[in-house]
Order: C-alpha cells, then sequence, then structure tokens
C-alpha cells in the first residue's frame, strides 16, 4: 500500500497494529471494505471520514465487538480474530467510546477501577474475605487511579455517580478509564465530539499529554479537523468503508479523493451504486452516529 | 496536607466503620442485637429467626439481581435444595448441621452453575421464565423420590451439633441469670450466619469482583471492553448468590423443623425474595438487610392493623402479610425506588444538613 507516505522514522520497526484486507458486512451493507494499515509504536495515527464511513467498526474490529468476514488485524504479532474482547484488552489495548459508555451507577472512582480490573490478581473469594492480598491490592490500584484522576483534574468527581456528570466531564472520565489500564495501545473515538472549543482544547492537551508523557500508542478517531492536523503523525482516511488516502496531516488534505469525500459530493461518485445508497442512509446527520453506539450495545448482548 | 504516605489514605478510606458515628452506631447495633432475645417475648424470638433466614436468602439474591443485574425467579429452587439437603443429610445421615449448612449452599451452586449458562444467552424477562421453570423441576424431582425427600408427606430437619449427636436446644443452656432455649440457642447462630453472609457480600461490592458485577448489570460490552469476562462474572454471580440461598434454604429448615415441598418452596416464595430487595433497595447490602427484616417484620404488623378491619380480618395471616406486602412495595416503587436504603440516605442528609433545610 501507501507505504511511501508513511513517516520516514518507522521504516525497519514492527508494526504494533496491523489490519491486513479486512472486510466488515452487516447484510449486504459494507461497512469495512477491504482496509489496511499498520500502526507503528508510539505513533499517534488518526482515522478520518464522513459520518458512516467506519470508523468506528474499526475500533470495534479491533476490540472484538465485531467480528470481520475477511482478512487479519494482528497486535504485536498476535492475531486478533477470535478473541473475546476481554481477552484483546488484557493484552494492553484500551478504547473510549463515541458515545459515552460509562456505568452509569457507579461513581467517578468505580468507574476507573473497573478500567484497572485486568491488573488484578484476586479472585471471587478473596474478594469476599477481604484479607491480606485482596485489600493490599485494592490499596495499590486506588493508588494509580488517583493519579489518573489528579492527571485528568477529576478530583471534585471523584465520589458521584457517572450519570450525574456533566457530558464534558463524563468524555475525560471515559478518558480516564481507558488510561488506568496503561495500555500499550490506546484506541479514542472522537474524543472532542459534542464539546465547545475550550474543551476541545483541553482534550488535544490531554491526548498530546498521553503521547508525550505517557508514551502510549493511540489512534484517534476525530470528527474535528483541526484537531487530527494538530496532533496526528499519520492519517488514513476512509470513506464508505474504503481507505482513499494515507498520509501526513498535510499530504492527506491536499488529497483530491479526501477533498471530494469531505465536500460531500458523493452524486458523482458513479459506478458504486450499491455501497454509496448504503452509505448515504448512514450520513443523514449525527444522529447516525448515536445510533451506531446504541446498536453495539444490543448487537453485543444478542 | 498530605504527612502521611498516600497508601495510608486509602486504606483509611477502604474501612467499612471509618467514622467515629459508625463505629458507635456497630457498637450499639452489636448490643442490641444481642440483647434482643433476653428483652423481648419469644415469639419475637421465633420471628427474628426467620428475618435472618429472610436477610440470607436476600442478600443471596441481591448479589444475583441487585450487583449484576440477573432477573431470577429460581431463588425458592435454591432455597428447597438447601433445605432439602439439610433434612436429608441430618434426618438420614445424622450429620450436623455446620455440614449440612454448608453442603445445601454446595448443591444449590453446583445447581446454579448449571443454570448459569443461561443467562449468557438470555436477558431480562427470558432469564426470568428460564429460571422459573427451576422452581418446578426442583420440585418434580423432590416428589420424585418420595423415599429419599419424604414426598407430600413431609420430612423432618433435626439441626445436629455433632455426628448423631445431640440437637441444638436439647439442652437449656444457663448462663448466669440468662436462659438459652432451642430458639435463642438457633437465633445466635444464625446471627454468627448472617454477619459473615453480608461481610461477605459487602467485600465483594467494594472489591473487584464486584465492580465486575455492576459493570456487567450497567453495560455489558463496555465491560467486557474494559476486560471484563462477563460470562465467568455471571457465572460467579449465579454460583455466589445460589450458595448464599442454599445455605438460607438449610438455615429456614431448621426454623421450621419440618418441611414439605409446596408450599413454600413456590414461585411466591420466589416473587417475596424479588420484593425484599426492591423493598429495600436494588444494588445494595443494606438494602438487602432491611428489605428482608421488612418482610418479616410487616407479618405480625399487618395481623395487628389488618384484624380490626370488616372484610380483610377474614383473611388468612400470611394472607395478610402478603397484602400488606404487595401495598408496601408498590407504594415503594412509585414513591421511593430507592426503597427503604433510599430513606435512608435521606434521612441521613436531613441531619447532616441540620438545622438547614434543603
Ligand atoms: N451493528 C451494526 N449493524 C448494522 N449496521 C451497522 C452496525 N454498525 C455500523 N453499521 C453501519 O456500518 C457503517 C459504518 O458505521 P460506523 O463504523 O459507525 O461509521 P463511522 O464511525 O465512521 O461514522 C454505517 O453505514 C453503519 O450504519
Ligand atoms: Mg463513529
Amino acid at each position: 500500500m501507501d507505504t511511501t507516505a508513511r513517516s520516514g522514522d518507522d521504516q525497519g520497526r514492527a508494526p504494533l497494529v496491523t489490519f491486513e484486507d479486512v472486510t466488515l458486512s452487516f447484510e449486504g451493507l459494507v461497512a469495512i471494505d477491504d482496509v489496511s494499515f499498520e500502526v507503528y509504536p508510539g505513533q499517534l495515527f488518526a482515522i478520518i471520514g464522513p459520518n458512516g464511513a467506519g470508523k468506528t467498526s474499526t475500533f470495534n474490529c479491533i476490540s472484538g465487538v465485531y467480528h470481520p468476514s475477511a482478512g487479519r488485524i494482528t497486535f504485536e504479532g498476535r492475531d486478533l480474530l477470535g478473541l473475546p474482547p476481554h481477552a484483546i484488552t488484557e493484552l494492553g489495548i484500551a478504547r473510549t467510546f463515541q458515545n459515552v459508555e460509562l456505568f452509569p451507577m457507579l461513581t467517578t472512582l468505580d468507574n476507573l477501577l473497573v478500567g484497572r480490573h485486568v491488573h488484578y490478581r484476586s479472585n471471587w473469594l478473596r474478594d469476599g474475605i477481604w484479607l491480606g492480598r485482596a485489600r493490599r491490592e485494592e490499596v495499590a490500584h486506588r493508588g494509580r487511579v488517583e493519579e489518573i484522576i489528579d492527571f485528568l483534574d477529576l478530583e471534585s468527581f471523584r465520589d458521584k455517580p457517572a450519570s450525574f456528570l456533566p457530558y464534558g466531564v463524563q468524555k475525560r472520565i471515559e478518558l480516564g478509564r481507558a488510561l488506568v489500564m496503561d495500555p500499550k495501545l490506546l484506541l479514542l473515538d472522537e474524543p472532542a465530539a459534542g464539546m465547545n472549543l475550550e474543551e476541545t482544547e483541553d482534550v488535544a492537551r490531554y491526548i498530546l499529554d498521553v503521547k508525550e508523557e505517557l508514551g502510549i500508542t493511540q489512534i484517534l478517531v476525530e470528527h474535528d479537523m483541526g484537531v487530527v492536523m494538530d496532533l496526528a503523525d499519520e492519517v488514513a482516511v476512509l470513506d464508505f468503508g474504503r481507505k482513499i488516502a494515507q498520509g501526513r496531516p498535510a499530504e492527506v488534505q491536499s488529497h483530491p479523493e479526501v477533498i471530494r469525500a469531505y465536500l460531500g459530493a458523493s452524486t458523482d461518485v458513479g459506478g458504486d451504486g450499491g455501497a454509496a445508497a448504503g452509505g448515504d442512509a448512514a450520513r443523514t446527520g449525527e444522529a447516525a452516529i448515536g445510533d451506531t453506539t446504541d446498536r453495539v450495545t444490543d448487537g453485543g448482548a444478542s | 496536607m498530605p504527612t502521611t504516605p498516600l497508601s495510608v489514605r486509602y486504606e483509611d478510606d477502604l474501612r467499612l466503620f471509618a467514622s467515629v458515628w459508625r463505629r458507635i452506631g456497630i457498637v450499639l447495633l452489636a448490643v442490641g442485637v444481642v440483647a434482643f432475645p433476653f428483652v423481648v417475648d419469644g415469639r419475637w424470638v421465633m420471628t427474628a429467626n426467620f428475618a435472618l433466614v429472610a436477610v440470607v436468602g436476600a442478600v443471596g439474591l441481591m448479589i444475583l439481581t441487585g450487583f449484576t443485574g440477573q432477573i431470577s425467579l429460581g431463588h425458592a429452587a435454591f432455597l428447597a435444595i438447601g433445605a432439602y439437603t439439610a433434612a436429608v443429610t441430618g434426618d438420614t445421615f445424622g450429620l450436623p448441621f455446620w455440614l449440612s449448612i454448608p453442603l445445601g449452599g454446595a448443591l444449590a451452586a453446583l445447581v446454579g452453575l448449571a443454570v448459569g449458562p443461561f443467562a449468557l444467552r438470555l436477558r431480562g424477562l427470558y432469564l426470568a421464565i428460564v429460571t422459573l421453570g427451576l422452581v418446578f423441576i426442583v420440585n418434580h424431582l423432590l416428589r420424585a423420590f418420595p423415599e429419599v425427600t419424604g414426598g407430600l408427606s413431609g420430612i423432618r430437619v433435626p439441626m445436629l451439633w455433632w455426628f448423631d449427636g445431640p440437637r441444638v436446644g436439647d439442652a437449656t443452656w444457663e448462663l448466669g441469670p440468662l436462659t438459652l432455649a432451642s430458639r435463642e440457642q438457633l437465633y445466635f447462630l444464625f446471627v454468627l450466619i448472617t454477619v459473615g453472609v453480608v461481610l461477605f457480600a459487602t467485600n465483594l461490592r467494594r472489591s473487584r469482583t464486584g465492580r465486575a458485577m455492576n459493570a456487567v448489570r450497567d453495560r455489558d460490552v463496555a465491560a467486557a471492553v474494559m476486560g471484563v469476562n462477563v460470562a465467568r462474572t455471571k457465572l460467579e454471580a449465579f454460583g455466589i448468590s445460589s450458595f448464599i440461598a442454599g445455605m438460607a434454604g438449610a438455615m429456614f429448615g431448621y426454623v421450621q423443623t419440618f418441611i414439605t415441598i409446596d408450599p413454600p418452596f413456590n414461585l411466591i416464595m420466589s416473587i417475596e425474595y424479588i420484593a425484599m430487595i426492591v423493598l429495600g433497595g436494588v444494588g445494595t447490602v443494606v438494602g438487602a438487610v432491611l428489605g428482608g427484616l421488612a418482610f418479616v417484620a410487616i407479618g405480625p404488623i399487618a395481623e395487628h392493623l389488618l384484624g380490626g378491619l370488616p372484610l380483610l380480618s377474614e383473611l388468612s395471616s400470611s394472607q395478610q402479610q402478603r397484602l400488606m406486602f404487595a401495598v408496601i412495595v408498590g407504594a415503594f416503587l412509585l414513591l421511593e425506588p430507592l426503597g427503604l436504603y433510599g430513606v435512608w440516605i435521606r434521612i441521613k442528609i436531613y441531619f447532616m444538613a441540620w438545622p438547614f433545610r434543603y
């Protein structure tokens, strides 16, 4: 593929994530159409594209919520397909959701502690008896959680149930819940969606801190082009489930296909009627985005 | 301010009885619980024994339904398994109660784990219906082997101190001026079991396992993506919950001394346990305790209140109890969805804000 567009300093390093010829379809609708890309350690890799392009679906494939019909996804050289979501998380992959998916009845603190789940060694019996190990572990993990609470300025919300908090704070807690995992890879699905200018700047600063202070590899899905162009090392552009461009932000910005996709010139995309019709249905505004995440919840549950 | 190392602070934060008030409260409660059987009429000690059974059973259901969000109508089946295990092991094999109770729990847990996999595929009402099926299956099996279970004519539930040994209550204990007859001995044994079960559930609630259960209840896909093994968490909830229900069943058998299959182990019992945790406040251990206590306390109160009314006094006392309970639970669902626990929180807030009204 467009290896030419890859940042020079990645040459010769093993990729952290590979996405190879992945295809995902829902009853005739092709959500991801033969997409490939590689993400290298330390990179901040952005995926952009219009609504319904398949960005969230890409995340859902990586975290094991959706199951591609073809292709391969690897993490540190290990095949992810077929692993259940919790096993994928245990490998060191954390994520946030486009629509906040906090545990509404739990406090900020408890939500974050759930994020530490994979690092505990205790079991139900030790937890119930609560002597020695279980208690020591709780104290240790609590320490890490408090650091992240500090990092994200969440002190004043610590003991409040998540559902009572403002949207912007909930998004920040979600970021925190992913960060306390100490992941090797962080997937961020539109972290700045629905935020005002100031909040968006805060989010951008946190993302940069995560990259620079914590050194965590990130894949960022974001609508706000400003954020993406400022932060990303590399950008892949999806449209109707297909990757239409990849490269450094400046290169991608001037790519003719990208300009066409973003100007919404869907009428003159001749020849692929079926996919275009499906995609158009999904493009009808912000509501479609919200619906998608709801379906994630229902779909995985049945 | 932070002159002490951080870990010490979290340690304090995790303490159950962190504040002075809580510690005073717990001491008063302990004194009250110990003094109770000596200051009230013997009839009330009996009522208290039933209440402790209800509390243990309600805590068991709270772990499954309140913590993990799995609605079960099968609770009566697990109690039946515990009760009949206690009956058969005591009556036929002469096992002491301290073996029979955990054995009843273990058998119930085995059945619970066998039902658990259904919960991996079904949710909400569908799960409720499948678990209801369990009540019929267990009742059918108990009837099918009358040589073992006594069938329709019922079975004795002897509570032995030792193998083939003396029974609890055979000897009356004299402790200075205090006399502990059968029901007082039962009371103190049950208090010990109840304290153990309540502490276990409280610890679960504030640790990794309990948080995982809550996460599964609130959003199972997000829970899985956070690394929670959803299937395993549900199975753990079924196992722990049915173990505790089995223990409650054995305790129930010991208070009754003689049991039959249906009644009491039927759909109504399952619904009563759901009502208890709803009344107490779903999701909290305190709620289960309050709900269990309230359920049993309502019986005598209902008799007292409804006994004087024209039509209602014709009802049997258990019908009166159920009617009263249904009305109260209904009222709570409408007015205070957080249950008695919610009322408690309000009272606390009121006094914390005192003398200001908020
Ligand atoms: N669970 C699902 N069932 C059916 N269609 C889905 C599901 N999830 C996503 N889709 C469809 O796949 C396409 C891509 O969706 P998505 O990945 O959410 O887009 P994006 O995140 O880029 O806005 C859309 O057409 C959407 O309607
Ligand atoms: Mg999306």
